[in-house]
């Protein structure tokens, strides 16, 4: 089944996925230790505006500034306020998120291919992928990989214990706004390909599955990635599938997405299984009626 | 004269301004073992914070180690309550005591056998060394504890502080930490701990500290966990047992 990507624009849709598999994967291990679902969500609307602008001042090249542009002043902004917000940071967040958005689709809505321009950016335009958008995406995934490898040490002892790294002298607001920039540059990475919208799947549930069969970090990336490729290849083929031999126009990008959150579902019950198998050792652990309140 | 491993002259401590805890005295030399009493809400945990440098002082002055509080980051340890951490984390016990070598570590180099020993023999002190490969949140809350200990172990602190150390923790783990954190004071560790529990301080602390909002008094066990003092920090829920022991109950 690699016939269909000997085609010239499902080969580089394919190699697209590839590399932000290889982004996805790691970053999204730190989403889900860090609990950072939302704020990955918030990220993605927030980006929005700023694809809009960019690509009604520079069409695709400008929409990646764009896009850049205000994923950092999210970053900023977010880390801001989730650090000094004495309203609760779900608040804000949505507030943020909310606000952002509608001028995104206030701002859309002045032109006059409104529908399709829409459905690019919320979307992403995966089959339309540039030989020159795939050398940016490796660009920043070089960037973001080196920048994930240096922070790693202190970005997981921050994310199992606040408290504790802060102790130990780590500077938490930095290393927020360290992870919140890296989720901007994921954001700026994949939003042409895939769009505003699915780009929030791609930092969610590649981790949130494989955490159903690992206990471990490393494991968990490497599933995380494997799991984006696996789901990139077999949406490709199924929304090339569906259109070549149905004729079902299914967007590429959400054949994707669909594939990674059918693995997600195969994989909870793995989740149960393995729960359900661990009862019996923790109670046999307990020496004494003390440790009940442990 | 040794520096002190802790003095607080006159201290307030607080968060955004507003105070938590006032009118701290005491000094702690190397060795020695402090326990903050008082009850929830009284200000211990902030009062650790301080010591960290993790909150600030408003008032008086704090040294630690010869130090600021933040400047001496690199020579104290501490151990925070389990019961903040979540217990779904995917991080196994050995990782957890690895994060103890972070500072030595820094960013980049990989650990190294000294670092590996360190941690192996951390474990083995809180007799968990049979644990290693398990995955933090599958151990008991006693067990946990003794984890978090151990990582302060490996980085080897001059000065330890622990947050109600003894919260949840079942008979034997407790019994495991208590050896553990005198043999660390006789190796010339001191040590800051808070608790509740009155029969701990006595048996475990050269030095008790009665706060509540302030301090009420500063001492001795035989001299602070008395009838008067006790009353003032925990109001009615002290009681004077016939004997000349006191016993705190709810409100």
């Amino acid at each position: 089944m690699i016939e269909p990507f000997a085609v010239p624009f499902m080969g580089r849709a394919l190699t697209e996925i590839a590399l932000l598999a290889l982004i996805c994967g790691p970053v999204s291990v730190f989403v889900f230790v860090r609990r950072l679902s939302f704020v990955s969500d918030a990220l993605t609307h927030t980006v929005f505006p700023g694809v809009v602008v960019g690509f009604v001042a520079g069409g695709m090249d400008g929409l990646a500034t764009g896009a850049l542009v205000a994923g950092l002043l999210t970053a900023v902004v977010l880390t801001v306020l989730t650090r000094s917000a004495r309203l609760t940071d779900d608040a804000a967040t949505a507030v943020v998120l909310t606000a952002m958005f509608s001028i995104g689709v206030v701002l859309v809505s002045r032109r006059t291919s409104y529908t399709s321009d829409l459905t690019a950016f919320l979307f992403g335009r995966l089959l339309t992928v540039t030989p020159r958008q795939i050398t940016e995406t490796v660009a920043l995934a070089v960037v973001i990989l080196i920048a994930l490898a240096i922070g790693a040490r202190a970005l997981i002892f921050r994310a199992f214990d606040q408290a504790g790294a802060a102790a130990a002298g780590l500077r938490i607001g930095r290393l927020d706004l360290w992870l919140n920039i890296l989720l901007a540059l994921v954001v700026v990475a994949a939003v042409r390909a895939v769009g505003t919208i699915l780009v929030v799947a791609l930092l969610i549930v590649p981790a949130a599955a494989a955490r159903m069969v690992t206990d471990r970090l490393v494991p968990m990336a490497v599933i995380g990635t494997g799991l984006v490729l696996a789901g990139g290849y077999l949406g490709l083929l199924l929304s090339w599938t569906a259109s070549l031999h149905y004729g079902i126009a299914l967007t590429s990008a959400s054949a994707v997405v669909l594939m990674l959150v059918l693995a997600y579902l195969l994989l909870l019950p793995v989740r149960l299984w393995r729960d359900r198998r661990r009862v019996p050792p923790i109670a046999l652990q307990r020496k004494s009626p003390h440790e009940l309140v442990g | 004269m040794t520096t002190a491993a802790l003095r607080l002259d006159g201290v307030s401590v607080g968060y955004s301004g507003t105070p938590v805890v006032t009118g701290v005295d005491l000094e702690l030399r190397p060795g020695q073992r402090l326990a903050l009493v008082g009850p929830n809400g009284a200000g211990k945990s902030t009062l650790i914070k301080s010591v960290l440098g993790l909150a600030e002082i408003l008032d008086g002055s704090a040294t630690v180690l010869g130090h600021t509080p933040a400047r001496a980051r690199a020579l104290t340890g501490y151990v925070p309550q389990t019961g903040n951490l979540d217990p779904d984390f995917p991080v196994s016990v050995r990782q957890v005591v690895m994060m103890g070598r972070y500072r030595q570590l820094g960013w980049w180099r990989p650990a190294r056998a000294a670092d590996r020993a360190a941690v192996r023999e951390a474990l083995d002190r809180v007799g968990l060394a049979d644990r290693a490969d398990v995955r933090f949140g599958l151990l008991s809350g006693g067990q946990r504890q003794r984890v978090l200990l151990a990582r302060a172990i490996a980085a080897q602190p001059k000065l330890l502080l622990l947050d109600e150390p003894f919260n949840g923790v079942d008979a034997v783990s407790q019994e495991a930490i208590v050896r553990v954190l005198r043999e660390l004071s006789a190796g010339g560790t001191a040590l800051v701990l808070s608790t509740h529990d009155l029969a701990v301080a006595r048996d475990l602390a050269d030095l008790v500290c009665l706060i509540n909002g302030r301090q009420w008094a500063v001492g001795t066990p035989a001299e602070t966990l008395t009838a008067k003092p006790l009353r003032q920090t925990y109001g009615r829920s002290a009681i004077d047992l016939a004997d000349g022991r006191m016993v705190l109950v709810e409100p």
